[in-house]
């Protein structure tokens, strides 16, 4: 059975309908990448997933559980985590701290109380190793460049370790040697983590990719790999009829 | 989270030396001097108090006076039982003036002292326990806490200057019993009733300090940054915001139990607005970041109303006025701000110089003929 099912997902934004009747299903252990032009709903879709936006009508399942109404931190506990377009980090935290606030096996407030020092060991030094950040434990996350930014904000998702996890463009204002750095660690994740990509860099997509989902206005365009959709002649024209980048 | 703890370690024992052997030998163990000194702390404590919803958890309570207020009537209801022993049924003096047949039953519980000092943590956190739900629950933050906690402080004076039959009214409770404990007679002119509110304050200070350095201290901080971001980690932000509401509310409950013994009596301005709002100031001139300098705020700011008003009797309130004016435009993070800013600054000298000579050493050292200019620095 799928891991992640999204069932007839609709949400409604006054007259607009940002996602409309969309179908789709996720393996545990999947990475999937998410295209289509702007304003095709792929963000509102993560949004939905996470619980930020409340759906107008069909239903998320989650390991065969309704997630439907379920508030975020609800949705966080049980295993779905959430990386945002612009690195949303703790700015006035250092970068240990922000770990800290990601590690959250337990998030209730009595075993909180019982948690006075961060431990550097474990699965906090191998995350901290991973993205290099090691020599910047006790720096302001706000003081770190955009780049160490965005590596912080995937730490953390490594950190919470959650099941499923959501990226809005991971790489925006990445270097390549980044970018390709990136492409390693969730290459790495698949297969005990799912991940849900969306991502515009072409490249990056062709280093991670096993299949790939297009929507365009709301719903599901065009599924399967790379290639298969690259010559599918409906996602040449809504990208070519939306103006935009020829080379999707 | 554990780094700073050193540097909160030596300003706790600094405080504490202050208060516990500087004080009493400046005044000169004078008795007067004492009281007045044990009043300025316990308004240093719900100074603290406030510091930690509003500078640890961004929850700006301008009806911190209203929690402080319960405190204080209930302590003075049991102290008030107690001096009205040889009275008719025990029942206090103005209820005999206003007709009131029989102790009312909310007062009985108040004869026992252990259940008076529950009461006056549990009850002032148990009001804010149930405000806290609705609020943070319905997602209510910023200047909207603010309007809703004044609203209800100016509720609550009403409710206890209206049932005089209950609480005295206008004049409030007076004409207490000295409060005795495990044998000892609170004398409030004397050095040990000094010390003993000066212990509470520290006692205090270091429960509320385990709460603001544990993770839970932490995960208020990213609350106050991003309490969106927060929820995506799986944590229920009502639940940590309401907890760090109720600590404040109980520590002020506290404070207002020990001001009831510093002036012998309790009255409804404990609950009155103009207090209320001083509360807040005296936090923002220490400095809303650490508990130890709003507290210092709360006595500095005191003692100079203290000694101005004798001076210039009405002037005092413009004074406190343009301090604040002053201190919102000149320093946002008070007094500890300012002394804050300055210590990252000396110790970021160091630092530097350490490296420079650090680095210099090993160049010196790599060149074999050791004849190279820097190495001498």
């Amino acid at each position: 059975m799928a891991q992640l099912e999204l069932q007839g997902l609709s949400v409604q934004f006054g007259g607009l309908r940002a996602v409309d009747g969309l179908d789709l299903s996720l393996e545990q252990g999947e990475l999937r990448c998410l295209l289509g032009p702007n304003g095709a709903g792929k963000s509102t879709t993560l949004d939905l997933i996470c619980g930020r936006t409340t759906p107008t009508g069909g239903a998320i399942l989650f390991d065969g559980r309704d997630m439907t109404r379920l508030p975020v931190f609800k949705r966080a506990r049980v295993g779905i985590g959430r990386k945002f377009q612009t690195p949303t980090v703790f700015r006035e935290l250092t970068v240990v701290e922000n770990l800290e606030i990601a590690r959250s096996a337990r998030p209730g407030v009595l075993s909180s109380l019982t948690v006075f020092r961060s431990r550097l060991q474990g699965r906090m030094r191998e995350v901290l190793d991973l993205v290099e950040l090691g020599d910047e434990l006790h720096t302001k996350a706000g003081n770190l460049s955009h780049g160490q930014m965005q590596w912080l904000e995937i730490a953390m998702l490594l950190m919470q370790d959650a099941r499923l996890i959501l990226m809005d463009e991971p790489t925006a204002g990445m270097t390549i040697q980044e970018t390709r750095k990136t492409g390693e660690i969730f290459n790495s994740l698949k297969g005990s983590h799912t991940m849900i990509v969306v991502e515009h860099d072409m490249s990056f997509v062709r280093q991670i990719a096993e299949t790939v989902t297009v929507m365009d206005q709301g719903g599901l365009l065009a599924q399967g790999s790379i290639e298969e959709v690259e010559n599918d002649p409906a996602v040449r024209e809504a990208y070519l009829g939306d103006g935009g980048n020829g080379h999707a | 989270m554990n780094r700073n703890f050193s540097f909160d370690c030596i300003g706790y024992a600094l405080f504490a030396l202050l208060l516990l052997v500087v004080v009493p030998w400046g005044l000169g163990f004078d008795g007067f001097e004492l009281n007045t000194f044990a009043r300025y702390l316990t308004l240093g404590m719900v100074a603290m108090a406030l510091a930690l919803s509003w500078g640890c958890a961004g929850i700006l309570n301008l009806g911190q006076a209203a929690t402080f207020g319960l405190g204080a009537y209930i302590m003075a209801m049991h102290l008030k039982l107690k001096a009205s022993v040889n009275m008719p049924d025990g029942m206090p003096d103005f209820m005999g003036w206003t007709n009131v047949e029989s102790l009312p039953w909310f007062w009985e519980p108040f004869h026992s002292l252990p259940v008076t000092i529950a009461a006056g943590l549990l009850v002032p956190a148990a009001v804010a326990a149930v405000m806290g739900i609705f609020m943070f629950r319905g997602r209510i933050t910023g200047v909207f806490v603010a309007i809703i906690t004044l609203a209800f402080l100016v509720a609550i004076q009403l409710v206890f200057v209206e049932e005089q039959r209950y609480t005295g009214g206008e004049n409030g409770l007076t004409g207490l019993a000295p409060l005795e404990l495990f044998g000892w007679t609170a004398d409030n002119y004397s050095l040990s009733f000094y010390y003993f509110v000066a212990g509470c304050l520290i006692c205090a200070l270091v429960l509320a300090l385990a709460l603001v350095r544990s993770k839970v201290g932490l995960v208020l901080r990213a609350i106050k940054e991003n309490p969106d971001r927060v929820r995506f980690f799986g944590y229920d932000v009502a639940r940590y915001e309401t907890l760090a509401f109720c600590a404040s509310a109980a520590i002020a409950g506290w404070a207002g139990m020990l001001y009831v013994l510093v002036l012998e009596f309790a009255s409804p301005t404990y609950m009155g607005v103009p207090f209320s709002l001083a509360i807040v100031i005296w936090c923002a001139v220490g400095g809303r970041d650490s508990l130890v300098a709003a507290a210092l705020g709360g006595i500095i700011v005191n003692m100079l109303e203290g000694r101005l008003s004798d001076l210039f009797v009405d002037g005092w309130t413009l004074f406190l006025g343009m301090l604040f004016i002053l201190v919102v435009l000149v320093m946002p993070r008070g007094l500890f701000g300012v002394f804050h800013g300055a210590l990252a600054r000396v110790i970021a000298f160091y630092r530097q110089a350490r490296l420079e000579r650090r680095e210099s050493l090993a160049i010196s050292r790599s060149v074999v003929s050791g004849t190279h200019d820097k190495g001498g620095r």
